[in-house]
């Protein structure tokens, strides 16, 4: 037994008899069939892409969520009865939780595997309606968002899409509470459906505060010596004034720029006052410009204390005042 | 930059073309009148305070410059400035001379060439030149005025307040940076976004409103 194990891992070579080499054959068939190349070389490329610390964890993961793709009938109910109003399915939180969890792997300033994550978990919450079709395999990302928007009705369910949002802010480190304006600005009604577009901006705003809010937590551990209890307010206003002035200056008004006269064209002066307009904005928040602040504040600002939830919000405020409302 | 503590002014390194000498058809090749180019380093201009040079029999000289600026324009400076009291005697001959920017007639600002038009008459002095000629830049304002004045603003390194019971500046204005940028992102993001294509006026769907879209 054990020589014919041996010669049927190895590839056929020359002059072996016929019976030997058709059960090699068989072998690769079988792989072939079975689509096993394809699948490995999906997992290997989700995890290059997501470079996690625990591979195998997420090998298992990975395989899991494909399992649920494929097998049928996992949905409780029926898929003709998913319709806008009633409790969620079991099939849409699956959805939901699949959709999520691409949405993790890549942080957002990795542009492009971003991107294609978005892509594809669009693309999972976009297939959650009355006509499914369970053979899909909806996790090649290339080209597949245009072609399931052509299958079900043009966009995620405005409900669905909402709770993505409040769980990337919730997972991301963010209380409710303080997520709850930029949600105001960027949700969407259950009847409307959502485009591509728009569900990627959401995606990304929510992505970009969780860390903006991380951002701000540690800095007010820094600015308020923790042995020492709270902040000083006019110590944590002063800081949050330089933020606030610096993006007022890198999105001043074109009227406040003055012509250079060594530019020829429009586009060369865009970009010099653009410049102009970033040097002057992060000047204002260079150390020595923080210095002269802190030490003015301690000197003169308003008494009283603040605390970290205080500091959080007026933070968060700078953040989501900037964000365009959806209209 | 030289700093403004030296007070040797470095003449612009231009390269001096061999004379032309001029003269009508096939006659006789000495006329008299020479032509010097001066051409000055190629993609700037000058504002020129001062053409030195020693002179070498050359009777007068006459300064033609070329102006920049649309159209570029050659306009004459200095019109038969004597160099030699008599062309047809020593006198002045091989003198050190130097003309300054208020013996001449325009102000030689923005100067993309120099041209020297030298005229000997006297048949006594077969050759005539201009030696060691160079120019010296006018010192004006600093033209890169606009970056300097940023960059002075953000350099101030010698001075520093008293931070006593302050959190370190560093690593505060390193999160502020970090917040900044990731704002910044969010904002880029804000201008590339498609509309949901709603309808409704502040919120409100109501119909008399409608016809103010």
């Amino acid at each position: 037994m054990a020589d014919k194990e041996k010669r049927r891992s190895g590839a056929a070579p020359l002059g072996m008899p016929d019976g030997k080499a058709t059960k090699s054959d068989c072998d690769k068939e079988f792989l072939s069939q079975a689509g096993v190349g394809e699948l490995l070389r999906g997992a290997i490329l989700k995890m290059v892409e997501a470079r996690s610390d625990d591979p195998i964890g997420f090998l298992a993961d990975h395989f899991c969520n494909l399992a649920s793709v494929t097998e049928p009938g996992t949905a409780g109910c029926g898929d003709a009865d998913q319709m806008n109003n009633g409790p969620q399915s079991a099939q849409e939180q699956q959805h939901l939780n699949r959709a999520l969890w691409h949405l993790r792997l890549a942080h957002h300033s990795q542009r492009s595997a971003f991107s294609n994550n978005v892509c594809v978990a669009y693309d999972l919450l976009n297939s959650t309606g009355p006509r499914r079709r369970a053979a899909d395999v909806p996790e090649c990302p290339e080209g597949s968002c245009n072609d399931s928007q052509a299958e079900v009705g043009g966009g995620v369910r405005g409900g669905l899409y909402t709770q993505t949002l409040q769980c990337l802010c919730s997972e991301g480190g963010v209380p409710a509470s303080t997520s709850a304006p930029l949600l105001r600005r960027l949700h969407c009604q259950d009847h409307e459906a959502v485009p591509y577009d728009v569900f990627r901006h959401g995606v990304l705003t929510c992505a970009v505060f969780s860390d903006y809010i991380r951002q701000a937590q540690r800095l007010y551990a820094e600015v308020c010596c923790p042995d020492e209890g709270p902040a000083s307010r006019a110590l944590g206003m002063a800081v949050l004034g330089t933020l606030r002035e610096a993006l007022e200056t890198s999105q001043g008004s074109e009227a406040n720029c003055c012509v250079n006269a060594n530019t020829t064209s429009n586009s060369c002066l865009e970009a010099n006052v653009k410049a102009k307009r970033y040097l002057e904005a992060s000047a204002k928040i260079s150390p020595y410009k923080l210095g002269q602040a802190m030490a003015t504040a301690q000197t003169r600002g308003p008494g009283g204390d603040m605390d970290a939830k205080e500091f959080e919000n007026a933070a968060a405020e700078l953040f989501i005042t900037r964000v365009k409302v959806l209209s | 930059m030289s700093s403004s503590s030296s007070d040797v002014l470095l003449p612009v390194d231009s390269s001096i073309k061999p004379p032309v000498f001029l003269h009508l058809g096939d006659t006789e090749p000495l006329s008299g009148v020479c032509v010097l180019d001066v051409t000055l380093p190629f993609g700037k201009t000058v504002n020129v305070e001062e053409i030195s040079f020693k002179n070498h029999y050359t009777a007068s000289v006459s300064v033609r410059l070329l102006m920049m600026g649309p159209p570029s324009q050659w306009v004459t400076a200095v019109r038969d400035l004597p160099l030699m009291e008599n062309p047809h005697t020593e006198g002045g001959s091989q003198d050190y001379c130097c003309i300054h920017r208020t013996q001449m007639q325009v102000d030689p600002d923005h100067v993309i060439s120099v041209r020297l038009i030298l005229k000997q008459p006297s048949s006594t002095w077969r050759s005539f030149s201009l030696e060691d000629i160079r120019i010296l830049p006018h010192k004006q304002q600093d033209p890169e005025k606009e970056v300097s004045d940023w960059l002075s603003d953000l350099t101030l390194a010698d001075q520093h307040t008293d931070l006593e019971g302050l959190p370190p500046p560093q690593s505060v204005s390193s999160s502020l940076q970090q917040m900044f940028a990731l704002t910044e992102v969010m904002m880029q993001s804000n201008e590339t976004t498609a509309s949901i294509g709603r309808f409704h006026v502040d919120g409100c769907y109501d119909i008399n409103l409608l016809s103010l879209l």
